[in-house]
């Protein structure tokens, strides 16, 4: 009776160096699923082409002033916000910005490009982080929000920004 | 806006002083096969335990401890979770109790915070806070996009991938509120990698000109490549223990104040608030400036200021004693993983008040010679960001110039030979310049490190006292 013998399924690591260390290369490729939890409906909505954001209707609570990015709690008194929709056409004015030249592993924008801080007004306790599909930005800027309707990527890259005519 | 309660601003108080007494280096290098991680652990703490003058073998020594704290930014570089087990075994500590501690580029401060913490409240009599990181089992590239879940993946990290993309907006407000000039940046990046220039630590060091700075690759602009830290591989590793102890093992000890501060991982999620000042700071300084940035539709801390690092200053300054921290610090170690995040330090640590920034490097204060020189380690820019170990590199750094011996660590033809060939200088050894010179701060009473993690998200703001 043979005994059943475990054989080796995996793929050899390739060696990158040999001497005097031994250094390998070690593949790591994985997939996460990552859910958007109660902020799903912003992602859901921005491919409607509209934009949602949270406020906390707690009559108690002092801070009245919209959340985007949306937060599903509020911060200050604990309890759970309320969607409100920001009216098309969203205009804001860039606060900053910086040209991206050299971004990271797995970049989806075609680069060089601009990432801009888009102050949509006072009735916004946050300002808002997004990237201009075209032009020049200049700090006080006006600019308009535009979605990702057709082929969305269901990412945050479904709200853009365009120059205000 | 942020309001505090009646005592979310209580200064922290210790049951009982902390000490620090000891420290250890490994050299830093962007890429380093010579070792494995736990290996690079044991280098830093045999020069902790060896080489400082502890009245103590180490074999002793490691009889008198009671707890590891270990810092690590990230698992994902090395794709190893708990480290800290393997570190701690690798060190021969077994069966003591551990804690791995991660608050991003702040790991290091905050470990030394946990370490202080056990210390003060009885836990421990003697604790080790070590930190580390490997940053070369990736390309840079994908390093930037690991750094860059520091950022918020569902909001921020797809809008760039790359850290310097988060403090390149901060960079462009401040230069356009407070009207600095590029030159000014560009000096803090001549300074610290010239000081790294005199540490056989440094991994990027070198004389450089405004004009190169300037003449460099722009990275995410206005930030260019010399003004930017790189990825970086190494460990560093402290000793604290009680009062007792601390001359029991020491001579020189010095005592320890360390306290933290937070903000929201989003810089544009980060709402105005009232100023909190410093205690040399008058109520209404900040009056015009606060117009004037209401005027350009500005607010505090905003994108200009680090609320995390003046809470913390706030806390170790009233921990600590210190009035004015300018008058009162011989020296400060400050987190120049950009030179803009150097730049808005200056402020929230009191170093000039907001707004005045700049005239910390211009009036020559930041220079060894000046008034409270910063960064004479090298810094993040010219010695290392081996992210876990780098509050601790700095801790340490200032511990040595408290005890007199900036020449030792730093001059000893021995260590120099020693790191000259390894890592990426392998092959063109870094050797000991020929015209190094001591960077040792004459007669260096107290000490100020500061710990930054994301864009502001963690600080601890450590301070050293000398105590002998
Ligand atoms: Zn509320």
């Amino acid at each position: 009776m043979s005994e059943k013998i475990i054989k080796y399924i995996g793929t050899p690591l390739e060696i990158i160096q040999e001497k005097p260390e031994m250094v390998v290369k070690w593949p790591r490729t994985l997939m996460h699923m990552h859910t958007y939890g109660k902020l799903s409906k912003f992602f859901q909505e921005l491919k409607k082409g509209k934009l949602f954001a949270t406020y906390c209707s707690n009559q108690d609570c002092e801070e009245k002033r919209l959340w985007l990015p949306p937060r599903a709690d509020c911060p200050d008194c604990n309890q759970p916000t309320s969607w409100i929709e920001v009216p098309n056409p969203v205009v804001g004015k860039i606060y900053t910005f910086t040209k991206v030249e050299y971004p990271g592993e797995g970049i989806e924008l075609e680069y060089p490009y601009f990432q801009i801080d888009v102050d949509l007004g006072p009735q916004f306790a946050t300002i808002f982080k997004g990237y201009l599909l075209y032009g020049k930005p200049h700090i006080g800027m006006k600019v308009v929000a535009g979605f990702r309707i057709y082929n969305p990527t269901n990412t945050i890259l479904d709200i853009f920004w365009v120059p205000k005519k | 806006m942020i309001k505090f309660g009646k005592r979310n601003l209580r200064i922290p108080k210790w049951q009982r002083p902390v000490y620090v007494v000891a420290g250890g280096l490994t050299p830093f290098r962007k890429k380093f096969p010579e070792y494995k991680l736990e290996e690079l652990c044991a280098i830093a703490f045999r020069q902790m335990m060896q080489e400082n003058d502890l009245k103590m073998s180490l074999k002793d020594i490691k009889g008198l401890l009671n707890f590891a704290a270990y810092g690590e930014f990230a698992d994902h570089f090395q794709d190893q979770l708990l480290c800290e087990a393997k570190v701690h075994d690798y060190l021969g500590l077994d069966p003591l109790p551990n804690i791995g501690v991660k608050t991003g580029g702040a790991t290091g401060g905050s470990t030394i915070l946990t370490a202080a913490m056990a210390i003060a409240s009885g836990y421990a009599d003697c604790a080790l806070a070590m930190g580390w990181e490997r940053m070369d089992e990736v390309d840079t590239k994908t390093g930037n996009f690991y750094i860059s879940t520091a950022a918020c993946k569902d909001f921020e990290t797809r809008l760039a991938r790359m850290y310097a993309a988060y403090y390149a907006p901060m960079a462009r407000r401040f230069t356009e509120m407070y009207k600095v000039s590029e030159v000014t940046r560009a000096k803090i990046a001549v300074k610290n990698r010239l000081y790294a220039y005199y540490s056989p630590y440094a991994q990027q060091s070198g004389k450089h000109t405004i004009e190169e700075v300037l003449a460099g690759k722009i990275i995410c602009d206005p930030l260019r490549v010399l003004e930017c830290c790189a990825m970086s591989v190494g460990a560093a590793s402290m000793l604290l223990c009680n009062e007792e102890l601390a001359y029991k093992l020491s001579d020189k000890p010095c005592r320890l104040y360390i306290a933290g501060g937070t903000h929201t991982l989003r810089v544009a999620d980060r709402r105005h608030m009232d100023i909190p000042l410093l205690p040399h700071e008058e109520p209404g300084m900040y009056d015009k400036l606060l117009r004037e940035m209401t005027a350009q539709n500005g607010r505090w801390p905003g994108f200009e200021s680090f609320l995390a690092a003046r809470f913390a200053a706030y806390m170790t300054y009233g921990m600590a004693g210190i009035k004015n921290p300018l008058e009162d610090l011989d020296l400060v170690e400050l987190h120049d993983a950009f030179t803009i995040s150097d730049l808005q330090t200056y402020g929230d640590i009191g170093l000039r008040p907001y707004g005045k920034e700049t005239d910390y490097i211009e009036s020559g204060d930041a220079y060894f010679g000046g008034k409270c020189p910063s960064n004479l380690s090298g810094g993040l820019l010219g010695t290392m960001h081996a992210v876990g170990a780098t509050g601790i590199f700095q801790g340490i750094e200032c511990l040595w110039q408290i005890q007199n011996k900036y020449d030792k660590f730093h001059g000893d033809p021995k260590i120099w030979n020693e790191w000259a060939d390894v890592g990426e200088y392998k092959g063109k050894p870094r050797q000991k310049p020929n015209d190094w010179k001591s960077l040792q701060v004459p007669n260096a009473k107290k000490a100020l490190w500061i710990s930054h993690a994301g864009v502001g998200s963690h600080v601890t703001a450590g301070l050293l006292e000398k105590a002998f």
